[in-house]
């Protein structure tokens, strides 16, 4: 299980990968997306988004905790940084909201133990060169079968090696 | 003696109104788990239908599961503010029980296995026993391939019985004395809840109100792992 790595230069280019992304992933799919505030998550969403055809933009779910896209297959966009316990994670029922739909989930790896084993985890991080403030890292590791076998297909879309 | 039963553990909304263990009505909404929506207008229609006031309860009954978070919410909570503004006790049955009692004829052991999505099942197994079944494991949570596992050990004729066989129907094929109990035992049945429930209230087996709480199975307590990262 190889996880793949890119660096992006830009916003617009972080951007490009969640629109690339979209491409591979399917309704019930898991995205924890990860990475220090300013990493991009946010930026990451958006364009994935964009790839499932959402047609307005897409917000921060910070202090809505979750929203809810239509496009081409429905995204649910969750982000868990104002939750301090397992509790409250549960109590957004995402079981029930994304059995159908992308869900993406900022800070997600806080919270592994509570969303599906399967996922694919997307860890975008500043550097690696600390003059270029534009520029990310970023680490895709599939977790679990499905995402395992989709991995080819994942770094063609990605454009990773 | 009048017993509402609710269960909404799984995508079903399931409501009956017993009279003295005998059912006067029952409704069952399957699959589209809009609990919230459903379950306050199906109690609603089947007082009406059966012409009974709420006030003429004696208790309501309620199935714990585990299964879905959401849909456990809403039924346990319904049923926990009925019995406190009607002033009535609760009993609450765990949902797989509610499964398996319908398969008390069965004469052979039960597994009932609920879908517990992220890939995993609910789980517990029960023997019939003359009247009803007795359950012979915990009730517990996990990869189906874990209870196929213990299946396997047990080497015995089973039947398998929930909604979490046929997602995994190729995991059990491996059993070769399993059989599947079929679609009219996947979901917890509001008729059983009536019979279990009636017993219960003659022996007194209530549960405070306040303290009936669902059964998760996994932990939900603990804190998110944050570490220093806010």
């Amino acid at each position: 299980m190889n996880d793949l790595a890119l660096l992006t230069r830009s916003p617009t280019e972080t951007r490009g990968v969640g629109r690339a992304l979209a491409a591979v992933v399917r309704p019930g799919d898991v995205l924890v997306v990860a990475g220090d505030l300013g990493a991009g998550k946010t930026t990451f969403v958006q364009g994935l988004a964009e790839g499932l055809g959402v047609p307005d933009g897409i917000v921060s779910p910070t202090f809505t905790l979750a929203r809810e896209y239509e496009g081409r297959v429905r995204l649910v966009h969750v982000d868990l940084y104002r939750l301090d316990r397992a509790q409250e994670l549960l109590d957004l029922g995402l079981e029930d909201l994304a059995d159908d739909a992308v869900l993406a989930v900022e800070w997600g790896d806080v919270a592994v133990a509570y969303l599906a084993p399967e996922h694919l985890e997307v860890r975008l991080a500043a550097g690696p060169d600390a003059d270029a403030l534009e520029h990310r890292t970023l680490a895709l590791a599939p977790r679990g079968r499905s995402w395992v076998a989709r991995q080819d297909a994942l770094a063609a879309v990605v454009g990773a090696g | 003696m009048l017993v509402l039963a609710i269960d909404t553990a799984t995508p079903q909304v399931a409501v009956a109104l017993g009279d003295d263990g005998r059912v006067r009505g029952e409704i069952r909404l399957v699959g589209r788990r809009r609990h919230a929506e459903q379950l306050a207008p199906a109690i609603a229609y089947l007082c009406e239908q059966t012409r009974v006031r709420l006030e003429q309860l004696a208790a309501v009954a309620v199935g714990i599961g585990p299964g879905l978070f959401t849909g456990l919410r809403v039924g346990v909570t319904t049923a926990k503010v009925m019995a406190q503004t009607l002033r009535i006790p609760v009993v609450a049955v765990p949902s797989p029980d509610l499964v398996a009692y319908p398969l008390r004829h069965a004469g052979r052991l039960i597994a009932v296995v609920l879908d517990a999505r992220r890939r995993e099942v609910f789980h517990a197994r029960y023997r019939p026993v003359p009247g009803g079944v007795q359950r012979v494991s915990d009730y517990a949570v996990g990869p189906a391939a874990d209870l196929v596992a213990e299946l396997e050990a047990g080497a015995e004729e089973v039947l398998l019985a929930g909604d979490g066989v046929e997602p995994n129907r190729s995991q059990f094929a491996s059993l070769d004395r399993a059989e599947e109990a079929g679609p009219e035992f996947e979901v917890p049945s509001a008729t059983a809840l009536v019979e279990l429930a009636t017993g219960r209230i003659e022996r007194e087996e209530f549960t405070s109100s306040w303290s009936v709480q669902p059964m998760y199975l996994r932990a939900s307590d603990a804190e998110l792992a944050w570490g220093q990262r806010r």
